[in-house]
């Protein structure tokens, strides 16, 4: 008995031994077999790991106070499993009209044949609200309920579609500021990119680093999973409120004065802070597929930095600080103004085609006389020092503003081959030269900020990785002296005032130049066409603020005067009560109580 | 008491087989022990694994709602509806003719924005976990006993 139970013991352990044994051997065998290798990597490449996309979220655009101007929002992209369809006429109809979509078109897409090499899965439709999909799911529920995994083919369900989210760039301003912002192609999920403005200029900043990386399934790999940092956000320098009433301003004006178009710049020449900038056309930028249908015939996206033009008068600020900065006239210069001044084979004549007898430079350009500046450029300035000055203001060179799409025009000077001494007279007053207009709001900012040009800028702040970085501003250059500044300031406050300008805010007081440009119609110029516009700036004894507003071709009146000015003090009443500058007798009252 | 367990194995020889099954056992438990060890360490790391990807996915989920609510709060204090609830409201723009300046001892007007911390800020990230949780069994007794024994005694 117990020679058997030992017997019987010794033979389940041989079996039992053998088993394992040749189990142990088979595994050792597959593992060191010719396959294995190539069975591992195909395994490691198949399995092991996921190759995922990551784009980052698109950072946000945010006004100077925090007000969201460009963000994302949550949509969702609608397709098929076609392997799982068992009804796609349920399907389509169940879709029918929804981002537009016919039965027909949702039908061709759901019937497809599935194949598992190359047809698995099928969008329908994409950027679909959560209140769409809420509906789809509750249907489909209802569904699945009714006709549970669709098996019965007669009765409706919604096996196979599916949905899933992602983000979507949006702009809840809709066309506020669109001009500025620019938009982010976001239709296009691969390869979207942003165009013009702020959207363009920053795209790296706001898109991050997008990234394809391999996602292990392996759980045990998981401490490799990508970080992947969202997009920087910017703060702009733009103020919301502003913006609004600046755009409402300039629409109203542009309709008022049967304007063509019309733009409007609010900076701080402290800073080149940019706090408005408007013009038309504007588009919604939730819709900026329609682009093209605002913006034909070559028509800029932005012409406050996209459109060069001949300024005029305006441009008499800048010879005039030229002349008194270079020392060659001073407040006892007198010029006799008979109307006419002939040089260099040309005849130059006032707005009024009148003389005006003697006149002070306070009185040339109280009366804006054409011939007088001609004279200071030619015969006091000369050729040399005028353009050495201009090229100082910037003229002829971009501004380096943080918007995409900026122009300019290259100044034609001396040793040019399409420079002609004639140009030194015209260029006096603003004609036969081209700017765009941020090129002249900020060389005339220069004059408001005691001689400094500061580079225009709509860039605040960036917040990345957590943090605020605020910009610095940046000087561009210093074309004239600070006393000159001061001097050409107080000339044009005067002149402003003598002229009992429809410029004026009650209250406060403003230093500006009117500017009326005639545009050249195949090589003449026109009276009938001109370039009306205004640049201002205030309070003059601490500038805040630089208005810089140009109308083209307004058929109510040609004059700057008339048309342009009004728009600056409608303007500037109601940016004093934005930006809290006090009246110049309540900034008395404020030094005398602090005194 | 070594010639009564001789005693013992001679009388029942099977004890002597079962004390080698019993040693050739012992390695076959150790490494049943160990094995079982790794399964559960390796189940738990799987399982935390998982977990880790599933936060993963939850936390870009939570990124997209949070940048969705953000959209949807500017979309309702829009400039437009703003002035819209304004209106509806009967608030009228006031005309610039009739807004007076009035000075406010000590105020300064609206401060800058600031949507992150500036650079160089520390501890924004921080844990914000109670110390209790966070000191062990030893900074406990050294921190509750000792130290105010120590005070007690400066105090004396």
């Amino acid at each position: 008995m117990k020679k058997g139970t030992f017997s019987r013991l010794t033979l389940i352990g041989i079996v039992l031994t053998s088993s394992s044994a040749l189990i142990i051997l088979q595994m050792l065998h597959i593992q060191n077999s010719t396959k294995h290798q190539e069975l591992s990597q195909w395994a490691d490449e198949e399995y092991s790991y996921a190759i995922e996309n990551y784009t980052p979220e698109r950072g946000n655009i945010y006004d100077r106070w925090g007000r969201l101007l460009a963000g994302n929002e949550d949509v969702y992209e609608a397709g098929v499993m076609l392997e799982y369809v068992t009804n796609p006429e349920t399907i389509a109809q169940t879709m029918e009209g929804v981002n537009g979509l016919t039965y027909d078109q949702i039908y061709d897409v759901v019937k497809q044949k599935y194949d598992e090499e190359d047809s698995i899965y099928a969008v329908i439709t994409d950027f679909l609200p959560s209140g769409v999909i809420d509906v789809l799911s509750d249907v489909k529920q209802t569904y699945e309920t009714e006709n549970p995994y669709g098996k019965d083919k007669e009765k409706p369900s919604l096996r196979g579609l599916i949905w899933s989210s992602h983000l979507k760039r949006t702009y809840p301003e809709n066309s506020l500021a669109s001009n500025i912002l620019g938009f982010y192609s976001f239709r296009d999920r691969r390869e979207g990119l942003g165009y013009y403005g702020v959207e363009e200029y920053y795209n790296d900043l706001l898109a991050g680093n997008p990234m394809e990386t391999f996602m292990p399934r392996n759980p045990y790999m998981l401490e490799s999973l990508p970080e992947v940092p969202a997009g920087a956000s910017l703060v702009l320098t733009i103020d919301r409120e502003i913006q609004a009433m600046v755009e409402k301003k300039l629409d109203e004006a542009i309709k008022e004065d049967e304007a063509v178009s019309g733009t409007v710049i609010v900076l701080d020449p402290r800073n080149g802070e940019i706090l408005a900038m408007a013009t038309q056309p504007r588009i919604n930028l939730n819709q900026y597929w329609k682009y093209e249908d605002e913006f034909k015939d070559r028509v800029p996206y932005n012409r406050a930095i996209s459109e060069t033009y001949e300024p005029g008068s305006v441009f008499k600020v800048l010879t005039m600080s030229a002349a008194y900065d270079a020392g060659v006239v001073d407040d006892e210069t007198t010029f006799p103004d008979t109307g006419r001044y002939e040089e260099h084979g040309a005849v130059i004549l006032n707005w009024d085609r009148k003389g005006h007898g003697e006149q002070t430079m306070q009185g040339c350009m109280q009366k804006s006389l054409n011939v007088c500046l001609a004279w200071v450029a030619d015969k006091k300035l000369g050729e040399e020092k005028f353009y050495e000055y201009m090229q100082a203001f910037g003229i002829g060179r971009r501004t380096s503003v943080d918007l995409g799409g900026e122009e300019t025009w290259p100044l034609s000077v001396p040793g040019d081959t399409d420079w002609y001494p004639v140009q030194l007279l015209t260029n006096s007053f603003g004609q036969g030269v081209a700017v765009t207009p941020i090129q002249l709001a900020t060389a005339i900012s220069a004059v408001a900020n005691d001689g400094k040009m500061m580079k225009p800028h709509v860039l605040k702040a960036i917040i990345q990785d957590g943090k605020q970085y605020n910009t610095t501003p940046q000087v561009l250059g210093v074309p004239i002296k600070a006393e000159t500044a001061r001097t050409v300031t107080a000339m044009l406050v005067k002149s402003l005032e003598n002229e009992s300008s429809l410029a004026l805010v009650p209250g406060y007081s403003i230093a500006g130049k009117t500017g009326t440009a005639e545009i050249p119609v195949e090589g003449e110029y026109s009276i009938d066409l001109t370039n009306a516009s205004f640049a201002g700036w205030g309070p003059a004894d601490d500038p805040q603020f630089l208005v810089y507003v140009w109308l083209e071709k307004p058929k109510k009146s040609p004059w700057g005067s008339v048309v342009a000015a009004p728009l600056f003090s409608d303007i500037a009443k109601e940016l004093v009560v934005y930006l809290d500058i006090p009246p110049e007798d309540a900034q008395q009252n404020l030094v005398a109580k602090e005194g | 008491m070594a010639k009564k367990s001789k005693q013992a194995y001679k009388q029942a020889p099977w004890r002597r087989q079962i004390q080698s099954v019993g040693i050739s056992l012992l390695p076959v438990i150790a490494l049943v022990v160990v094995v079982s060890i790794y399964l559960i360490i390796s189940a738990q790391s799987a399982s935390a694994g998982l977990e880790i990807m599933d936060m993963h996915y939850e936390e870009e989920e939570i990124l997209r709602i949070i940048a969705n609510q953000r959209t949807e709060l500017a979309w309702k204090t829009s400039y437009t509806e703003m002035v819209k609830r304004a209106e509806k409201n009967g608030f009228e723009t006031a005309p610039s003719e009739s807004v007076h300046f009035m000075a406010i001892p000590g105020y300064t007007g609206q401060s800058p924005v600031l949507l992150a911390p500036p650079p160089g800020s520390e501890n924004t990230l921080g844990p914000i976990v109670n110390e209790y949780y966070q000191q062990s069994l030893w900074d406990w007794v050294y921190n509750t006993f000792l130290t105010s024994a120590q005070t007690s005694e400066a105090a004396q």
